[in-house]
């Protein structure tokens, strides 16, 4: 399969979606990776099972706070400047480029990465959704080491990370990300076409297309869009999708801490008497509370969208006053394992809570 | 006593309101001279009224010349772009996503400077004075007089902007300057827009503000004036000479207002139908609901807070083709009065089916009697199925809502809407904008730097939030009425921990019983 220019607008929209909240803010990427198309032509999407087992495939992506990109803007050649530095210290040129995340601009620069060398991008990432750390990645979990990793920052600055292991790793990113206006681009997770099979959440980026397409298509409020959304829903890698809640944003509050967007929300219900929602927010929408009540929680999907477009909102777009409806979805079983929850539970997030499957948890 | 204006593309017009009521009204054609329109329906109200000069309190203008200058991309200047971002944004310059039409008007006149700042406060680089002087020669040697100015992180810490714009005036001293930071809130390439459509504005401005003041002043009316802006406030008229920008959606928003006076209705959706097209909006607990999107003016995103509003192309002067089966969206607008048939013109519109098919008695009736009476039947049900569409797109949910229709082209709906639950014609729905104008509110906002380590959170915004009532008391807000429209907070760096910029809006009706804005 092969993507072209016209379908990033689908591809940003379902991977909005799929971001949770998090993964950045997809108009500039798109814009970038759009002008790079149209230059190079169509990029080839490879299906996983489609690789060379010895093929040599590495992980790119933006990480930092996806607030400052509204004001950072990024460069049409971070991605290749970021690529080139990694395949020169590997001493080998890399056969394809995979996600880190399906998340608005995080499932951009990848293609932009990819049509500028000239190499394929495959068909999956490394979280079925966005998460904000390094660690929380398939491939770290299934044990492919992230370094040697390039990162690239706005002023072409290349840094190199040789770190003992991905939580090490993560520190020292954020730590740059920090110093370096709070957005970098990494190239990291060197690994295998058979490592990339077993680690990767598979056809997520084909996925992000079709539900970018349903939400084009569908356009309207959010309980109405309901019932088909389900049904798409549960027909894929992801399983259960409920409509939690409606209503009105009454507070939004988050702060740059640590190289991330850490806050939370407050949306009161539409029908008076109905109690409020609380969301806390890490880059990603991660808890969803009424009350002492679960609704929702990491590593299951917590989705925000417009009420009335159902065009999902990123947590830097989201602000006092919107009308919104809030999505939960079940996350890929892989992220179900003990070895998965051991890293992206609510515990790792520093809340007092277990994991309980959305499936699990009343309605 | 007090007068609302509202110019329209097609119709100026013009009310006078005693508290809530009104007393006189008037609908004048919008002349090429939007000034004539003006004092044309200005000595209407006045001469049916018998009011003295001196019993008017204040004058409220709504105008949509600026929304209009952008969308039909004319009385733009050309404008120069000064952004302080590198070396970050390579390969993105400023009206990179514009569409040619607008940006060719206005010119791709970009510089793309070193400087700005990062969310921590630490340079994105060092501002080189040399590479900004050369870029001030560039645009001097174009002849530029309009300029917009964007730096990254601007309303954090302007000083990058504020450096340009000095060294602007003292280059080109008749220079017209809008500084992105004006604007607000984060999202460099929204703000920067916002910018630009205000500066290549301005000259325009200048002219429209000093025509409406002059237009006022020889008919002897000295009391204050006010223009009304996106968020159903009101500015001052010099305010807008130096922000027009701000004006953009004031028509919707002032229409859904006056529909809400004229029915009482707090919920329900608004059909405003003029000339060209059917502004569908929706009241909720009596104000515009907002659009939750990046709003595009003219095809350009900003970051404007607006009405959700759903334009469709359908109005009075809309082209009907000889079947009857294609109505607009090209359309006759304010030519309506010479090319309608009806008045003695050639092109078949929608007015004339409305006249054709019995339903209204405009302009001679005889010049529409050879019109097909089946194509008449199809067209008039065509219309009303085209609107059924789009308030359906625009109902809050399943259940059906009253439907209020405003405007001079609600002549147009000339049966049952199926998506209304019932629908309302309250009197002088052809001139709710001038209503909406005249009842527009008054807005208080109180912005300070705070640190929630000192003063936690909840009681900075709970002060701020006081403050700004306060505010908007002074301006003549009737206390029951207030509400929180905007609360925004940007992290200010380098002042210790957890200090941020806060800034809290609130708006409320203006209390009639001690009626008297004051200036």
């Amino acid at each position: 399969m092969r993507l072209s220019a016209d379908q990033l607008d689908d591809l940003a929209l379902g991977s909005v979606f799929l971001a949770t909240g998090g993964g950045g803010d997809p108009h500039v990427p798109k814009l970038l990776t759009h002008e790079v198309l149209k230059r190079t032509g169509p990029v080839e999407l490879l299906a996983p099972a489609d690789l060379k087992d010895d093929a040599f495939v590495a992980a790119i992506g933006n990480v930092g706070a996806p607030t400052v990109s509204l004001e950072l803007l990024p460069s049409d050649d971070e991605a290749l400047i970021a690529l080139e530095a990694f395949e020169k210290q590997m001493g080998r040129k890399l056969d394809a480029v995979v996600s880190f995340e399906i998340g608005g601009g995080n499932s951009l620069i990848p293609i932009m990465a990819a049509a500028s060398r000239g190499i394929p991008v495959v068909d999956g990432d490394g979280m079925g959704r966005a998460l904000p750390e390094a660690q929380m990645m398939t491939y770290a979990i299934r044990g492919i080491p992230s370094t040697p990793a390039l990162a690239c920052d706005y002023a072409r600055n290349v840094t190199l990370f040789t770190t003992k292991g991905t939580e090490v790793y993560e520190r020292h990113i954020r730590a740059l990300a920090m110093s370096s206006g709070g957005m970098i681009t990494t190239v990291e997770h060197g690994m295998s076409g058979a490592a990339v099979r077993d680690a990767i959440i598979p056809g997520t980026v084909s996925f992000a297309l079709k539900l970018g397409a349903f939400l084009r298509e569908n356009r309207g409020q959010a309980p109405a869009l309901f019932e088909p959304l389900k049904a798409l829903f549960a027909d894929s890698i992801y399983g259960e999708c409920r409509l939690i809640h409606t209503g009105k944003v009454v507070d939004k509050s988050t702060r740059i801490v640590g190289g991330f967007d850490v806050g939370n929300t407050v949306v009161e219900g539409f029908e008076p008497g109905t109690p409020p929602v609380e969301i806390d927010i890490k880059n990603e929408y991660l808890l969803a509370r009424r009350g002492d009540q679960v609704l929702a929680s990491v590593p299951d999907l917590i989705v925000i969208v417009d009420y009335e477009t159902s065009a999902p909102i990123n947590a830097e777009r989201l602000r006092y006053g919107q009308r919104i409806a809030i999505f939960a979805i079940g996350c890929p079983d892989f992220f179900r394992t003990p070895e998965a929850l051991n890293v992206v539970s609510p515990r790792n997030f520093g809340f007092d809570l277990d994991y309980v499957a959305l499936e699990a948890l009343p309605k | 006593m007090r007068i609302g204006i509202d110019v329209g593309g097609t119709h100026t017009d013009a009310v006078i309101m005693d508290g809530n009521t009104v007393i006189t009204s008037t609908k004048v054609l919008t002349s090429a001279d939007v000034m004539a329109g003006v004092a044309n329906a200005l000595d209407t109200v006045l001469g049916q009224s018998g009011l003295a000069t001196d019993a008017i309190q204040s004058v409220m203008i709504g105008t949509t010349q600026f929304t209009n200058a952008i969308i039909e991309r004319r009385q733009l200047a050309k404008t120069g772009v000064f952004r302080l971002c590198l070396p970050s944004g390579r390969g993105l310059p400023p009206m990179v996503d514009w569409p040619d039409d607008i940006a060719n008007v206005v010119g791709r006149h970009t510089y793309m400077l070193h400087g700005g700042k990062l969310y921590d406060g630490w340079p994105v680089a060092e501002l080189e004075p040399a590479e900004i002087d050369r870029a001030i020669g560039d645009a001097k040697a174009k002849g530029l007089k309009n300029f917009a100015i964007s730096s990254a992180f601007s309303p954090m810490d302007p000083a990058p902007e504020l450096f340009v714009e000095t060294r602007l005036r003292a280059a080109i001293p008749d220079a017209q300057i809008t500084c992105s930071h004006s604007f607000g809130r984060l999202g460099l390439m929204e703000r920067e827009n916002a910018a630009i459509l205000n500066a290549t504005l301005l000259h325009f401005a200048d002219d429209v503000v000093t025509a409406f003041l002059t237009a006022l002043k020889t008919r002897n009316l000295t009391c204050p004036v006010f223009i009304s802006q996106n968020d159903g406030t009101l500015m001052n008229a010099d305010f807008v000479r130096a922000f027009p920008a701000l004006t953009f959606a004031s028509g919707p928003t002032n229409s859904l207002r006056g529909a809400m006076l004229l029915t009482g209705l707090e919920d329900a959706i608004v059909v405003d139908i003029g000339g060209t097209t059917s502004d569908i909006g929706v009241l909720q607990g009596g104000f515009p609901r907002e659009s939750n999107s990046v709003i595009e003016v003219g095809g350009v995103r900003t970051n404007f807070r607006m009405p959700d509003i759903q334009a469709i192309g359908l109005g009075g002067g809309s082209l009907v083709s000889p079947d009857g089966k294609t109505i607009g969206p090209q359309s006759v607008g304010h030519r309506l009065t010479t090319e309608g048939l009806v008045f003695g013109g050639a092109t078949l519109t929608a007015t004339d089916i409305v006249v054709a098919s019995g339903h209204q008695a405009i302009g001679d009736p005889q010049a529409v009697s050879d019109v097909p009476g089946e194509v008449v039947e199809t067209a008039r049900l065509n219309m009303l199925e085209i609107l059924d569409r789009g308030i359906d797109m625009m109902k809050p949910g399943a259940v059906q809502m009253p439907v209020i229709l405003v405007g001079g082209g609600s002549v147009l709906v000339t049966g049952d809407l199926k998506a209304a639950r019932e629908v309302h014609r309250p009197e002088h729905a052809g001139v709710a904008n001038a209503i909406g104008a005249a009842i527009a509110q008054v807005g208080g906002e109180s912005e300070r730097i705070v640190s929630y380590q000192s003063l936690p959170r909840d009681a900075a915004i709970a002060d701020l939030q006081q403050e700004a009532e306060s505010r908007a008391l002074g301006a003549g807000a009737a206390p029951e009425s207030l509400r929180v429209v905007d609360i925004e907070e940007t992290e200010v760096p380098y002042m210790g921990q957890e200090t941020m910029r806060v800034r809290v809006k609130v708006i409320g009706d203006l209390a009639f019983e001690t009626a008297g804005v004051k200036s």
